[in-house]
């Protein structure tokens, strides 16, 4: 084997593949043979690094610089200035950089370090090598399962690690897992909702492009634990490299008997199959996901009967999104006390948060449950840009609630920001600066829940509309101080009335807009 | 049968019975407990999309509907608090904020009910009438149980174009609220899927996929949607206008065999609508397009004859019944048996057969029972007969493993077996089509032949053929090259099936080939032991055919008492009705089949409308239609199913029995001293017990023909359109016209 001095680590991920990462791949690959350092440097690809909105980003072992904006122009002073003469190039390193992988322990800065359980292998390992992931300890889980643990032994360990389901609204895994255990039928599916249509989240998209392998482990020992047949990953159509990474990591894994019959020469058979959706941001909703699974419309379905009891095609179905399942393989390697020594006691484990908006550094953070907000934002996010203060933050995206200034100490776990009638939700924080307009910031909201009401039911189709009309003649200044009563009724009817959960959480954002920044609208209306 | 397990729930603190399947909305109403509600309906499956029906329970969070919400043991319900009442309300004025609302919330009302209530091509303000549902509207209805009295939203008009270009009825999606009962009718009631959503959340509107026609997406114009509809958006094209109907009947459609349950929304003088009884045990409120929208065109056609006419060298003069049954007496007296045709039309209902048989046998003395269906079926009249007359229930589709439609297509007819067929198979049954044109079953069909009629026995024989394992006969050789794999997976089925179910539909009639067709089906019914439903237009065959209104046999002589009853022998000579010879006179009884008739000197019909040919009666008796006359049919299962009048006979109309019993007793021949309906049914009663309170299915026995039976060699008939006594519908209902040229 060929001893390299320096790995270079291209991140490509939809983000960066858009800056033009596979020219500056070129371009670096090109340069590396034009200066004869083929034999000591290699160019590795891998999924994203977690930082958004900063250009194409290289990472260069052994020293663990980051470079970001880097362009094919600047590939060939790079290549000789670090790479061969050995001196960093200082014009694009990431000043910024937070601690962002467990790859080295040091501490380089003035960062703390990320706990990383679910992005443990991104940004390090190459998503598409099912032997790199393999290296890394995966598909140990499965094996584990598959040997030692019968199905009751798994959904009790997933029970006692406290696991809350990552899609948003936080229930207990272990326990959707036992309804399903417990669901009679000869024929059982595992769903995992990767419909990722938060506004302002993109974790699942980043674990999928990062660590495809992991999410089949997922499946795989939920299939298990639930005598399921077969696994679906409905995807959002738009995630174009998320698919082909998912694709042809299930190709891999089922050349590899990993997926198929009898894996790992075990009476468990199971497959998993990738459907594409169409970008309604309904069909994140799990009843509605089946629907457009089985071919129809989105449109929610009747609860009760729920999934878990007939799901698709009327048959016992566990959904659950792509980060749940991506915590499962290593609570199963590490043992559900493991996995409780991170977070908080009501809410255990890491949560990845996308932080985006006014912040120095964007992109993607995992942290233990329970950190609060102003870590999440100064420490991992590198604070406001330019300099900026502090206004408030949206939480859990559209469908979650505002926070202003005085929230920034709360806790950021499922249990906590209940008790402030706010929600963790997909663990978006849109963080927003002194200058940012509050009514402008709602008016988009209710916009987009406008755009995406499916239509199905009274409540959320015609009051979407009516909050639209309102929030629009507030922001024009052209509103009534009853106006603004009106609003906050509409969105009670709503969550009171409404059939799922689209309907019934508009009234988040609303009311916590009004809560914490209501002179702003006061001022816009007339009496 | 077991009686089910019941569930004690409460329900505003009265304690009731509920069973465990259902919702709680549909435990309230079998207790008449109230809940508002737009998008529940009976036979529907759960939607909860109005939200109004939302309760309270204890135990469960926020606000459940009723609706989607099952019972539990124990559980407690309240339906009107204070908060629930008032979410209600919410709920209603979002809902009608894009729904427009005049006639619900207006200064004027009062004053627009009282004076304004007209329609009228004048320069006047008549009130704002755009909505045809005025005063029949759930909408209306449910605003005011809701209490709702003033909105605080500002009425948004969506302005979507109305569609009118479709027949039948015309959509006004401005008025929809989206409650998804049309699209849920259409696709898990009538399984037909020409109605879906389109486009999403306040965009959102119903219609065939692809902005396609309906027409051309495939409806079948049952209508079921406009019966579904709570508000003005669908709406009938001819009754819209009418307003809130009078009063409602009761009845049998009368346009073909099925036997189909109507019931008929009327003023005081019109038939105004006609809608499904989803409570019928016939066909569960499956009916066609003809039952639905061919009634109050053909019944209130412009054309109807009001009173009896005579030809005169001038032209047709009205005259009065008295001359009218004179002049008819006086024609039909002294004419031999064998100058005479009389031709009875097999719509007519039973009481009218009966009449005319007697009529025919005891005045002109004849044995001559002449029909269209003789006419039409030439040789293999008694064939047919035998396989219409034992046709098996629709329900026995249901349980079918295996099914095989012959000629049969139920876009604008024959609903409710054509849907128990999809039923079946999708169910899993193994459907085959054969026809000679695409039919509505093909989608859901394992095979779809289509091919020429001539080919039909072939492809039956074949089947047979490979149900037996047998060898393929070099016949077949391009039908195997076709279908050859399909072929035997499903005929597999067939083999390994006990309940094969064989389907004739009315496209065996028209073949010229029917004989070759009959034979072939004879045999899958005796030697592969398929069960055999037969549909077919001869609304009231198997009335004619236990009231003896037929050559040769006698009334009562056809009803199978014990199931070792002989067949009926016929003389061959007996059905066979000579077409070549020329007549001194022709009477038609409810016929219009001009195209076979011989010559004759004098013409009588007895008819509603003008028949579509050259030959003028010279004597014209207007009757009254089912519409306004009571009696019965005897559907092609063998059941005694009512009509009852509607409305009373149009103008000086009368029906056909009164004629016929006057003709002959002005001629003072016969024995028909009938005053009215009952007394006919009285002298019934002899032959069928009970009659015409009949609950179990009428059973015949089979006719058995002596002789070789000559054909009257007028060559095949006319390709068969739906037609009510002999006038094609599409000649009278104009949306008819439209559905037929396209399917043509």
């Amino acid at each position: 084997m060929n001893i390299v001095r320096n790995h270079v680590l291209i991140s490509i991920d939809a983000g960066t593949l858009m800056s033009g990462a596979r020219a500056v791949e070129d371009a670096l690959v090109k340069e590396i043979v034009k200066q004869g350092l083929d034999k000591e440097v290699s160019v590795l690809e891998t999924g994203s690094i977690g930082i958004t909105g900063r250009g194409v980003i290289l990472v260069v072992y052994p020293e663990g610089i980051y470079y970001a904006d880097v362009t094919p122009d600047d590939v060939p002073e790079l290549v000789e200035e670090h790479l061969l003469k050995g001196r960093p190039l200082t014009r694009l390193i990431l000043t910024e950089t937070p601690k962002r992988t467990i790859i080295t322990k040091e501490k380089t800065g003035l960062l703390k370090e990320q706990p990383r359980i679910v992005l443990k292998n991104c940004g390090f390992i190459d998503p598409e090598n099912i032997d790199e992931y393999i290296a890394a300890g995966g598909y140990e889980g499965i094996a584990k399962v598959l040997q030692t643990m019968t199905s009751e032994d798994v959904v009790a360990e997933i029970k006692s690690s406290g696991l809350l389901g990552r899609g948003g609204a936080g229930f207990p895994t272990g326990m959707k897992w036992d309804f399903a255990i417990k669901t009679p039928g000869d024929e059982k599916f595992v769903i995992c909702n990767a419909d990722e249509g938060e506004p302002g989240t993109f974790k699942d998209r980043l674990i999928l492009e990062g660590d495809p392998h992991k999410l089949i482990e997922g499946m795989l020992i939920a299939g298990y634990a639930i005598h399921g047949t077969r696994g679906f990953v409905y995807i959002r159509g738009e995630y174009s490299l998320s698919i082909e990474r998912i694709e042809k990591a299930i190709l891999d894994a089922r050349a590899y008997g990993l997926l198929g019959k009898n894996i790992l020469e075990s009476n468990f058979s199971f497959d998993i199959v990738v459907m594409k959706g169409a970008g309604a941001y309904v069909c994140g909703e799990e009843t509605a996901l089946i629907e457009s699974l089985e071919g129809k419309r989105g449109h929610p379905r009747n609860k009760p009967p729920f999934p878990i009891n007939a799901g698709l095609w009327g048959k016992p179905t566990l959904v659950n999104n792509v980060e749940t399942l991506a915590n499962i393989s290593e609570i199963i390697r590490n043992g559900a006390e493991w996995y409780k020594g991170y977070g908080t006691e009501k809410c255990s484990g890491t949560k990845v948060f996308t932080i985006l908006g006014h912040v120095a550094t964007p992109g993607l953070v995992e942290t233990e449950m329970g950190t609060t907000l102003k870590d999440i934002i100064f420490e991992y996010g590198g604070g406001i840009k330019n300099g900026k203060t502090f206004k408030g933050a949206l939480v859990g995206g559209a469908a979650g609630a505002f926070l202003g200034p005085d929230m920034l100490n709360v806790k950021m776990d499922f249990v906590n920001l209940k008790e402030y009638s706010a929600a963790l939700g997909s663990g978006a924080i849109l963080v927003m600066n002194e200058d940012t307009d509050m009514v402008d910031m709602l008016k988009s909201v209710l916009h987009f829940f406008k755009h995406e009401s499916c239509g199905h039911c009274v409540p959320c189709r015609l009051g979407t509309a009516r909050l639209v009309e309102l929030i629009d003649d507030i922001a024009a200044s052209k509103a009534k101080k009853e106006d603004i009563d009106q609003l906050l009724e509409i969105t009670r009817v709503m969550k009171d009335s409404s059939f799922c959960p689209l309907g019934q959480s508009v009234t988040l954002p609303v009311s916590s807009a009004l809560k914490y920044f209501k002179n702003e609208f006061m001022s816009r209306v007339t009496s | 049968m077991t009686k089910e397990k019941t569930i004690q729930i409460t329900i505003d603190n009265k304690t009731i019975d509920a069973r465990p399947n259902q919702t709680i909305l549909q435990a309230a109403r079998e207790y008449q407990i109230y809940i508002p509600s737009l998008c529940a309906m009976e036979h529907l499956s759960s939607y909860g999309a109005c939200r109004l029906c939302v309760v309270e329970v204890d135990g469960l969070r926020g606000f459940p509907t009723s609706c989607t919400t099952p019972v539990e043991e124990g559980m407690v319900i309240r339906t009107d608090t204070a908060e629930v009442k008032g979410l209600r309300q919410e709920v209603l004025k979002l809902l009608l904020s894009e729904h427009p609302a005049s006639c619900l919330f207006c200064t004027e009302q009062d004053e627009c009910k009282q004076y304004m209530g007209t329609i009228r091509k004048v320069g006047a303000t008549t009130g704002c009438r755009y909505c045809p549902n005025d005063h029949r509207c759930e909408l209306q209805q449910i605003a005011e149980n809701i209490g709702l009295t003033e909105t605080s939203y500002p009425v948004y008009y969506r302005n979507f174009p109305v569609e009118k270009y479709d027949p039948f009825y015309d959509r006004d999606y401005n008025l929809c609220i989206l409650c998804g009962r049309c699209v849920r009718v259409c696709n898990n009631v009538r399984l037909n899927g020409t109605l879906s959503f389109k486009q999403r959340g306040r965009v959102t509107t119903i219609g065939p996929a692809f902005d396609r026609s309906h027409i051309d997406a495939g409806c079948e114009f049952c209508g079921a949607c406009v019966t579904a509809c709570p508000t003005g958006a669908l709406s009938v094209k001819v009754s819209k206008w009418y307003g809130r109907p009078e009063g409602q009947v009761a009845t049998t459609c009368n346009y073909c065999s099925a036997g189909c349950r109507l019931i008929l929304q009327t003023t005081k003088t019109d038939v105004i609508d006609a809608l499904p009884d989803y409570d019928s045990a016939v066909e569960h409120g499956i009916i066609c397009v003809k039952g639905r929208f061919g009634i109050t065109e053909y019944v209130h056609s412009p054309l109807r004859y009001g009173t009896p006419k005579e030809m005169t060298p001038a032209g047709y003069n009205d005259i009065s019944w008295e001359e009218a049954i004179a002049k008819a007496a006086g024609k039909l007296s002294g004419l031999k048996p064998d100058d005479c045709l009389i031709v009875v039309s097999p719509q007519l209902l039973t009481e009218d057969l009966f009449v005319a048989q007697q009529f025919i046998r005891q005045v002109t003395g004849s044995e001559e029972v002449a029909s269209s269906f003789i006419f039409d079926l030439d040789g293999d009249a008694a064939s047919f007969i035998n396989l219409a007359l034992a046709s098996e229930p629709f329900e026995t589709i249901e349980k079918a493993q295996g099914i095989l439609a012959v000629g049969f297509d139920s876009t604008y007819g024959y609903s409710p077996i054509g849907v128990k067929a999809k039923q079946a198979a999708q169910a899993g049954a193994s459907l085959m089509s054969l026809n000679s044109f695409e039919s509505n079953l093909d989608l859901l069909s394992k095979i779809a032949f289509v091919v020429n009629s001539s080919r039909w026995a072939d492809v039956l024989d074949l089947t047979m053929s490979r149900m037996s394992k047998g060898k393929a006969e070099k016949r077949f050789a391009d039908l195997v090259e076709m279908w050859g794999s399909d072929l035997n997976k499903t005929c597999e089925t067939f083999s390994c099936s006990s309940h094969n179910v064989l389907i004739v539909g009315p496209g065996i009639i028209d073949s010229p080939d029917r004989g070759k067709i009959l034979r072939s089906i004879e045999r899958m019914k005796n030697e592969y032991s398929w069960k055999v439903v037969v549909a077919h237009q001869y609304t009231n065959l198997a009335g004619m055919f236990a009231m003896g209104a037929c050559p040769g046999i006698k009334p009562g002589e056809m009803i199978k008492e014990a199931s070792a009853d002989k067949a009926v022998v016929l003389k061959a000579e007996l059905i066979h009705i000579d077409l070549r010879k020329k007549r001194k006179l022709i009477y038609l009884i409810g016929d219009a089949s001009f195209d076979s008739l011989p010559e004759c000197e004098f013409l009588i019909y007895q008819n509603a409308l003008p028949p579509q040919c050259s030959r003028q009666p010279d004597l014209i008796l207007p009757v009254s239609l089912f519409t306004e006359a009571s009696g019965t049919v005897i559907s092609a299962e063998g059941r005694v199913l009512q009509v009852k009048e509607a409305v009373a006979p149009y103008m000086d109309s009368k029906p056909d029995w009164w004629i016929l019993k006057s003709i002959a007793e002005k001629m003072g021949k016969g024995k028909m001293k009938f005053n009215d309906v009952s007394s006919i049914q009285g002298e019934i009663k002899k032959i069928i017990k009970g009659f015409p309170a009949v609950k179990k299915r009428i059973e015949f026995k089979e006719i058995e023909v002596k002789g070789n039976v000559k054909t009257h060699g007028k060559g095949k008939p006319a390709a068969w359109k739906s037609s009510y006594r002999g006038i094609p519908l599409g000649e009278v209902v104009s949306g008819i016209k439209v559905i037929e040229l396209k399917g043509g």
